[in-house]
C-alpha cells in the first residue's frame, strides 16, 4: 500500500493529514464523530498564559464559500490545558501539536517553557496572528525582525520541533518564512486567516462584536496555494499546507504547490470525517499513479519549467 | 450524538414561506429530546459552506420520523424547500442541551414566531391535559402562524397572539401573557423560544414574577459540536463573566444566567 508517512524535519508522522488549530478544539467534541484513521496530528486551540474570555457575539458569519470569524482566542489558559486539557489529549493515539499564542515575546517563552517541561507534546506551532502590545500592536507575523526575534527567543525555550504559522496579511510571505528560518524554525505553517468584513446593511455596522475577522474556507484557498508555493520555492523548510481544504484533489494542490503535509480546518465544521476520507482519497491516487509516497509529489508544480512573474 | 443520512418523507409549505419537513431516521427519533436541534448539511457543493442548526418539533419513535419546520429566508433554506421525498439528507444531531422540565405544573410555553419548533415538541412530550400545559403562540400576523393544532391533536390549551390582530389577541405575545397572569393564571414553569428581543423582555418581567423559566436561543454557528466556540453567548454565573456555547451548553439557558 502507498505510503503516508512524512517526516517534516524532526516531527516524523503517519499520516500528512493535521488539523488546523481552532477548528478542532481539544479533540473531544470530534471524538464520538471521528476515528483516528488518516490523522497525522492533532494541532490543538492556540493556548495563552492566561484564560481568555473570547469576543463578544456574534463571533462568526458565513461568507460566499467561506466564513469569517472572530472568536478572540478563547482558551482556559497554560494552567488549566495542563492540569485538564492535556491529560484528556493523551487519549488521541496520534502526536499531538500545540499552538501556542502571546501579546509580548516574554509570554511566548513563559509558555514554551512551561511545555517543554511536559511529555507528550510533539511540536509546538508558534500562532503569529497576535499583536504585540508593546509594539503598539502589530501582529508579530506581520514584521521579519519582530518574527525572527521571537522565533529564537522561544527556539531557546523549546528543544522540540517548532512550527511557525505565518500571516497571510504580508506583502511577501516568503521573506518571513526567511524570517522564521533565520530565527530557528525548522517548519512553516501557511496560512492563517485573511482579514475580513461583513457589513450588516441593516444595522449599519460591522456584523461581528469584534467588527473584523479572519476568512477561512474554500474562498481562500487559491491565495493559500500560491502562498505555500512561494514559500516552497524561496526556503528549504517543510511546509504544512492550509486554506480552505475540503477534498482529496484540494491537498493534493497543496502537495504539488510544496506542502509535505496539509491541515484541515474550516472543512471539520461541515464534514466532521474530512480527514479520513481525504487519508483514503490520498491512498487511492497514489496507488492509481503507482507512486509508493506522497513525499514524491511535494513540489512537483515547480517541475513545470516555467516561472510565474509575480503578481 | 452521530452523523446520519436521514431521507425526506413528507415536505410542506403549510404557510406561504413556511415549511414542514418529516425525516426517517430511526436513531434520531429514539433519542432527540426538547430543546435539541439537528445540523442539516443542505447541500453538497461548499457553497453556501456551513451546515444549518433547525430546532426538532417532534419525534415518532414508532415510525423513525423526526419532524422540522422552517422559514425560506436565506440560499440554505430555499435548497431545503426544493427537497423531494425520498432525498437523502445528511444530518449531526441531535446535539445540544435540552429543556429540563421540573414537573411543576401548569407548564407554560411561549412561543414567538419560528420559536414554536422546540416548544411543540416539548408540549407533545408533557403530554397533559390543557389544565397543565399552555402555550401561547405568537407572530407577526395570522399568514405566518403554522397550524399548530394538525400537530398537537390533543393537549396544550392554545392562545393564539398576532401584532395585526389577524388571529387570536392583538400585540404582544408578552403583554398577551401578562394579561393571562392579571386574570389568574399562576404557572409551575416557564419555557420559551423566539426572537432575542421578546426573550429579553420576558427575562426582564420575570426578574419581577420569579417563575423558574428556560429559554432557547440562537446564534450564529458553524460546527454545531462545541469545537469552534462561534456560537458563543454571554452568562453570568456566580458574579463571574463568561461565554458558553449554544450548541452545547445550550441552546437551553435560564433566564437569569443570561447577560441580555
Amino acid at each position: 500500500m502507498p505510503s503516508l508517512k512524512v517526516k517534516l524535519g524532526l516531527l516524523e508522522l503517519e499520516s500528512p493529514l493535521l488539523t488546523a488549530s481552532g477548528t478542532f478544539g481539544f479533540g473531544e467534541e470530534y471524538a464520538p464523530l471521528m476515528a483516528m484513521e488518516g490523522l497525522g496530528a492533532l494541532i490543538t486551540k492556540t493556548i495563552t498564559l492566561e484564560p481568555r474570555l473570547g469576543n463578544p457575539s456574534p463571533r462568526m458569519v458565513e461568507t460566499p464559500a467561506g466564513m469569517l470569524n472572530a472568536i478572540g482566542l478563547q482558551n482556559p489558559g497554560l494552567e488549566n490545558f495542563i492540569k485538564i486539557e492535556l491529560p484528556r489529549l493523551h487519549s488521541w493515539t496520534v502526536p499531538l501539536i500545540v499552538s501556542i499564542a502571546g501579546e509580548t515575546e516574554e509570554e511566548y517563552v513563559t509558555l514554551a517553557r512551561a511545555l517543554e517541561g511536559q511529555s507528550g507534546i510533539a511540536a509546538l506551532e508558534l500562532n503569529l496572528s497576535c499583536p504585540n502590545v508593546k509594539k503598539g500592536g502589530i501582529l508579530f507575523g506581520m514584521d521579519a525582525a519582530l518574527l525572527e526575534s521571537l522565533v529564537g527567543m522561544v527556539r531557546a525555550a523549546w528543544s522540540g520541533p517548532l512550527i511557525a504559522k505565518l500571516t497571510p496579511n504580508v506583502t511577501a510571505i516568503e521573506e518571513l518564512a526567511r524570517a522564521a528560518a533565520r530565527g530557528g524554525a525548522q517548519i512553516i505553517s501557511a496560512i492563517n486567516t485573511l482579514r475580513g468584513m461583513v457589513i450588516d446593511i441593516t444595522a449599519r455596522r460591522p456584523l461581528l462584536g469584534n467588527l473584523a475577522g479572519g476568512l477561512s474556507g474554500p474562498a481562500i484557498r487559491p491565495v493559500a496555494v500560491k502562498m505555500v508555493y512561494d514559500i516552497y520555492a524561496a526556503t528549504s523548510m517543510p511546509v504544512i499546507g492550509v486554506g480552505g481544504i475540503m477534498n482529496t484533489d484540494d491537498a493534493l494542490q497543496f502537495v504539488l504547490a510544496g506542502a509535505a503535509a496539509v491541515a484541515v480546518g474550516t472543512a471539520n465544521f461541515v464534514e466532521p470525517r474530512t480527514i479520513p476520507r481525504i487519508a483514503a482519497g490520498l491512498r487511492e491516487y497514489l496507488a492509481e499513479n503507482g507512486l509508493h509516497s506522497l513525499q514524491e509529489l511535494v513540489g512537483a508544480a515547480h517541475n513545470s519549467g516555467q516561472r510565474t512573474e509575480d503578481s | 450524538m452521530k452523523q446520519c443520512s436521514a431521507q425526506v418523507r413528507e415536505l410542506e409549505e403549510v404557510r406561504e414561506g413556511f415549511y414542514y419537513l418529516a425525516l426517517e431516521e430511526p436513531y434520531l427519533a429514539a433519542t432527540a429530546l426538547p430543546g435539541q436541534f439537528l445540523h442539516l448539511r443542505v447541500t453538497t457543493t461548499f457553497d453556501p459552506l456551513l451546515r444549518r442548526p433547525f430546532s426538532v418539533a417532534g419525534t415518532s419513535p414508532q415510525t423513525g420520523i423526526v419532524r422540522l419546520f422552517f422559514r425560506r429566508l436565506g440560499t440554505g433554506t430555499k435548497l431545503l424547500s426544493c427537497l423531494r421525498r425520498g432525498d437523502p439528507l445528511d444530518c449531526l444531531g441531535p446535539l445540544g442541551s435540552p429543556f429540563m422540565p421540573a414537573g411543576k405544573s401548569p407548564a407554560v410555553l411561549l412561543a414567538g414566531g419560528t420559536g414554536i419548533a422546540p416548544l411543540l415538541f416539548l408540549a407533545e412530550k408533557l403530554g397533559g391535559t390543557g389544565d397543565e400545559v399552555y402555550l401561547f403562540y405568537g407572530a407577526a400576523t395570522a399568514a405566518s402562524l403554522l397550524p399548530v393544532e394538525r400537530f398537537l391533536p390533543s393537549g396544550p390549551r392554545l392562545f393564539y397572539v398576532t401584532a395585526d390582530g389577524s388571529a387570536g389577541e392583538t400585540g404582544l405575545l408578552t403583554d398577551a401573557f401578562r394579561r393571562a397572569l392579571e386574570k389568574g393564571l399562576v404557572p409551575g414553569e416557564l419555557f420559551a423560544c423566539g426572537p432575542r428581543p421578546f426573550l429579553a423582555i420576558l427575562a426582564e418581567e420575570n426578574r419581577r414574577w420569579g417563575y423558574p423559566l428556560q429559554v432557547s436561543l440562537e446564534e450564529n454557528m458553524a460546527c454545531g459540536l462545541g469545537a469552534c466556540q462561534g456560537c458563543a453567548v454571554l452568562l453570568q454565573k456566580d458574579g463571574k463573566r463568561t461565554y458558553a456555547r449554544v450548541c452545547r451548553e445550550g441552546p437551553v439557558f435560564c433566564d437569569a444566567e443570561v447577560v441580555w
